[in-house]
C-alpha cells in the first residue's frame, strides 16, 4: 500500500496514544497500530461530541475518504486548536490508530502540516 | 427578664437558620472554589485498586477490587467480560442521560465548583453534569418521596472550609444503564454516599468518597478524587452531545462508527 504505512511498533503505539475523552467505548480502534494517512482535508467537523476530521487519500487515482475521530472542541480549544485548524484542501499527513475492522476511519493521534512543517497533536 | 433573653436568642437562631447562616463554614465566610478545575488523572474511579496499575478504563480486563459482595462481584466480572467482547457500551454514549453519582465526579474535561449560602454546585463540563448539594437545612426527602435518580439527592453542611455531603436516592443500575465508570462497576439502588469536598491547596480541591451499599459492598469503599487549577481565565463551554454524534450503539452493545454517507463505517453492524 502507498497511501498508508503502518508502523507495528508496540513501543511507539504505547507512547503515542494517551486516551482521548471520549464519550463512547474506544473498542472498535486497535490501539497497538497506528496507520499513517498522506491525503487531503476535505472537512473538519468542529462538534461535540467529537471532532471529525475527513481526509481524502489518493491512492493512484483511486481515493479513499477517511473519518479520523478526534477529542471534544471543548478540550481540544484549550489546547491551541482552532475551528478552522484543519481547512478544505490542506495536505497533510494524519496519523490514527485505525478501526480494528479494517474500515477507513480511526483515532487522531497528530499530524503534520505539508505546506508549513508544522504539527499538532502528539507527532514524534 | 431571663425568659425574655432566651426568647431572644431562640428568636436570632432561628432567624440565622433561616437566612442558612447556620450551614456556612466556621469563618462565616463560603470558601473561594471559583476557576475551572480538571480532574487529575485518567478516568478509573478507584486509582488506588486498579489493575494493572496503569490501566485504563475501558481497556480489556482492566479492573478495581471495591469490596464487592458476591452478587455485585459476579456483575461485574460479566461486564468485564462484555468489555472484551466490545460489547459494553458507554450508557452515555446515546447523549440523552446523566454521568450520575458518584461518576460525575469522575469525568475528562473540566469542572465548575459555584458555592453559595443555600447550595453548591458541581457542574461537569462533560455530559453536562449538574450535581445539586443543599446547604439550606433541610433534610433528604423521606424514603417514600424518593425515587431513584441518576444523580439522587445530595444535602451538606459546612465542617470548616469542607463541604460534607450524602447522596442517596440513586438509580440502581438496570442493565448498565448508569455505571461507575468504563471498568465496568455499577451499584445498586441501596447506595449512599457520604462526600468530604474541600481545597487541599491554592491549586486543588479534593473530594473524599465513603460509599455504602448494603446489595452491593461488603464494607464501605473510600475513594478519593482530586481536580486541580487550570490557568486563570480557562473557559468551560457548551458540550451538546447530540450536536454530532457519529457513535451509535447497535442491538447487541457494539459501538458504530458513522461514516460521512450517515450509515455505519463498521462490516458488523449487530
Amino acid at each position: 500500500m502507498t497511501f498508508t504505512r503502518v508502523i507495528a511498533a508496540a513501543a511507539l503505539c504505547a507512547a503515542l496514544t494517551a486516551p482521548l475523552a471520549a464519550h463512547h467505548s474506544a473498542a472498535m480502534f486497535d490501539d497497538e497500530k497506528v496507520v499513517e494517512l498522506n491525503g487531503t482535508i476535505k472537512e473538519m467537523q468542529w462538534t461535540n461530541p467529537h471532532i471529525w476530521i475527513q481526509v481524502v487519500v489518493d491512492n493512484q487515482g483511486q481515493k479513499t475518504e477517511w473519518s479520523v475521530e478526534g477529542g471534544s472542541p471543548n478540550t481540544l480549544s484549550r489546547n491551541g486548536w482552532r475551528s478552522n485548524t484543519f481547512k478544505f484542501g490542506d495536505p497533510v499527513t494524519v496519523r490514527v490508530n485505525p478501526m480494528k475492522d479494517g474500515t477507513a476511519a480511526g483515532q487522531f493521534i497528530g499530524a503534520k502540516f505539508k505546506e508549513t512543517g508544522k504539527t499538532i497533536g502528539r507527532w514524534e | 427578664m431571663r425568659t425574655a433573653l432566651l426568647a431572644a436568642a431562640a428568636c436570632a437562631i432561628a432567624i440565622g437558620v433561616a437566612a442558612g447562616q447556620a450551614n456556612k463554614p466556621a469563618s462565616g465566610e463560603l470558601p473561594d472554589w471559583s476557576g475551572v478545575w480538571q480532574m487529575v488523572g485518567p478516568t478509573v474511579f478507584d486509582r488506588a485498586s486498579v489493575q494493572p496499575q496503569n490501566g485504563r478504563a475501558g481497556d480489556p480486563g482492566v479492573r478495581e477490587f471495591p469490596p464487592l459482595t458476591d452478587e455485585y462481584e459476579a456483575i461485574y466480572r460479566k461486564n468485564i467480560e462484555r468489555i472484551k467482547a466490545g460489547t459494553f457500551p458507554d450508557p452515555i454514549s446515546v447523549c440523552g442521560v446523566p454521568h450520575g453519582f458518584p461518576r460525575i465526579m469522575n469525568v475528562p474535561d473540566v469542572y465548575e465548583f459555584a458555592v453559595t449560602a443555600a447550595a453548591t454546585y458541581v457542574l461537569a463540563e462533560n455530559g453536562p453534569g449538574i450535581a445539586r448539594i443543599y446547604t439550606d437545612g433541610r433534610k433528604h426527602p423521606p424514603a417514600e418521596e424518593l425515587w431513584g435518580t441518576y444523580t439522587g439527592a445530595s444535602v451538606g453542611h459546612w465542617e470548616g472550609d469542607t463541604l460534607v455531603f450524602e447522596t442517596r436516592g440513586l438509580k440502581e443500575s438496570r442493565d448498565n444503564d448508569v455505571i461507575i465508570d468504563r471498568t465496568g462497576l455499577v451499584l445498586s439502588d441501596a447506595a449512599r454516599v457520604t462526600t468530604r469536598l474541600r481545597k487541599a491547596s491554592d491549586m486543588m480541591l479534593e473530594a473524599v468518597m465513603v460509599i455504602e451499599d448494603a446489595k452491593a459492598l461488603k464494607a464501605p469503599w473510600k475513594v478519593t478524587k482530586q481536580y486541580r487549577k487550570m490557568p486563570a481565565g480557562t473557559w468551560a463551554w457548551d458540550y451538546g452531545c447530540a450536536e454530532n454524534n457519529r457513535n451509535p450503539i447497535s442491538g447487541s452493545g457494539k459501538t458504530l462508527t458513522i461514516g460521512p454517507n450517515g450509515k455505519p463505517l463498521d462490516k458488523n453492524t449487530e
